[in-house]
């Protein structure tokens, strides 16, 4: 801990504090962020706009990936969740899933080794989004009363509404985008600041002089950081996956609050 | 080729994000120097002064942004990357995508309803082809059943004709052995009474004329075969 905090004085935020590279101090600041922002949107637009120019009987390649992406999304995700009209679903939640898991994954890419998701803007704006859309939603399908319905589920004696209201109205239109949003944020913080620890204490120890006694410990945080990576990426398609269900999830019950 | 397409954008990805400070916190180190640059210029210009706000200069400057506060322009960039992924991906290549796979699964729909289809049509001509085989079969059977038949039949009147002509046969050669018998025995009796007469002839001469011996001599013989 001691190397570490020598390595980054400025305390952990350092670790995810990037600089402009132009536009600093404006609202268009460009960071790396920023950059990897716009370089997942560059991959998730080259394996779809590739995947869909291709339209071979048996796919193979990038169209085997494009296809096995849309199917997993829709099977998985939008069907599952949503029922079969979750399927007018799919392009957006797949959108979502892609260009989370390719922000995530940037985090065991090296030279990148970065997951753009553990900036917070990122989760929030994300959040924000979904929270917009399962509110629109839920006042297109079930009206203008879509909040009341929202907080007075059937089936409860009327003097639970009580509790039940300021619980439902908290729960459904506070706690989910910021559970959302902070789910992210933390997984990938907390996966990356690991990935950190361990990669500082492989350098610092292979770089002492003080004979075999460092060098005899160098294998354990080595097969710890071996491990962080796999485990990471595991982490970054989970979280994708966990973000993209939620996200099903609250626009299904804007559709259908009986389910 | 396909997977060079695929790389070359990941490598330039990789690469413009690593001309940015390729190390977490690499900017940490020249902004802290910046800032306590900055503070000893407002020191000496008196701006700053005391110990305590000096250390509590030195402080702020330690400190980097707070990483929990989500700044407004990467939330603006982020807005922008995903509306250009949102609207480049649902409007153009996920539908041409799914235009592409609905084709591919009515065209394979079609196959199997049309291999299922020929399915049903080889089995039902099958199903005939089993049946006139086995009316073949039956006719077969029934043929070979009435040529066995008829061979039994045929077989059977010649063995009946076969027995018959030997019963003939047999009876023919009964009737000529009794008639060459009789004849033999006719020819026997003949002589013996020939021979007889002429024995007694030479034992008495003439007591007896010819005819009268030889009625004696059958009866004789007849009284002799009658025993």
């Amino acid at each position: 801990m001691v190397v570490v905090a020598e390595l980054f004085p400025r305390g952990v935020n350092e670790l995810f504090d990037w600089p402009a590279m132009f536009g600093k101090d404006t609202l268009l600041a460009f960071n790396k962020t920023a950059l990897m922002a716009l370089i997942s949107t560059a991959i998730c637009i080259a394996i779809f706009g590739l995947g869909s120019r291709k339209r071979a009987l048996v796919p193979v390649g990038i169209q085997n990936v494009a296809e096995t992406g849309y199917e997993a999304v829709e099977t998985n995700i939008s069907v599952e969740v949503m029922g079969a009209e979750g399927r007018k679903w799919t392009p957006f939640l797949l959108t979502l899933f892609f260009f989370i898991f390719f922000m995530n994954i940037f985090e065991v890419i090296p030279p990148i080794q970065f997951p753009a998701t553990s900036r917070f803007a990122i989760p929030v704006f994300l959040a924000l989004q979904t929270w917009l859309i399962f509110i629109v939603v839920g006042f297109i399908k079930q009206g203008p009363f879509y909040i009341l319905k929202a907080i007075t589920p059937p089936g409860v004696p009327k003097l639970l509404y009580i509790l039940v209201i300021p619980i439902e109205l908290v729960s459904i239109f506070l706690i989910r985008p910021f559970s959302l949003a902070v789910r992210l944020f933390a997984n990938m913080v907390a996966g990356h600041v690991l990935l950190t620890v361990f990669a500082v204490m492989c350098w610092e120890l292979s770089k002492m002089d003080s004979g075999t006694y460092q060098l005899a410990f160098i294998p354990l945080p080595f097969f710890g950081l071996m491990a962080m990576v796999g485990f990471e990426i595991l982490v970054a398609l989970l979280q994708a996956y966990i973000f993209t269900i939620l996200t099903a999830v609250y626009v299904g019950e804007a559709i259908h609050p009986e389910h | 080729m396909r997977i060079r397409k695929l790389l070359a954008p990941l490598l330039v990805a990789g690469f413009l994000v690593a001309a940015v400070p390729g190390v977490a916190g690499a900017s940490g180190g020249e902004e802290l120097t910046h800032c306590v640059t900055e503070l000893a210029e407002k020191i000496e210009s008196g701006k700053v002064h005391g110990d305590s706000a000096v250390n509590s200069a030195l402080d702020d400057c330690r400190k980097s942004p707070n990483f929990l506060l989500p700044p407004l322009p990467e939330i603006i960039w982020t807005a922008i990357a995903f509306a250009i992924v949102a609207g480049a991906l649902m409007k153009f290549a996920l539908p041409a995508l799914k235009k592409g796979m609905k084709a591919r699964e009515d065209r394979i729909r079609d196959d199997l309803t049309a291999a299922e289809n020929a399915r049903v049509e080889a089995e039902t001509l099958r199903a005939d082809y089993e049946l006139r085989l086995a009316e073949a079969r039956g006719e077969a059977g029934r043929i070979v059943e009435e040529a066995r038949q008829s061979a039994d039949d045929v077989r059977r009147d010649l063995v009946a004709r076969a027995e018959a002509d030997a019963a003939e046969l047999r009876s023919r050669a009964a009737d000529d052995v009794r008639l060459a018998t009789e004849r033999a025995m006719a020819d026997l009796h003949t002589r013996v009474a020939e021979l007889s007469v002429e024995l007694a002839e030479k034992v008495v001469e003439r007591n007896l004329d010819r005819d009268t011996q030889i009625a004696l001599i059958e009866n004789y013989i007849n009284e002799v075969g009658s025993r």
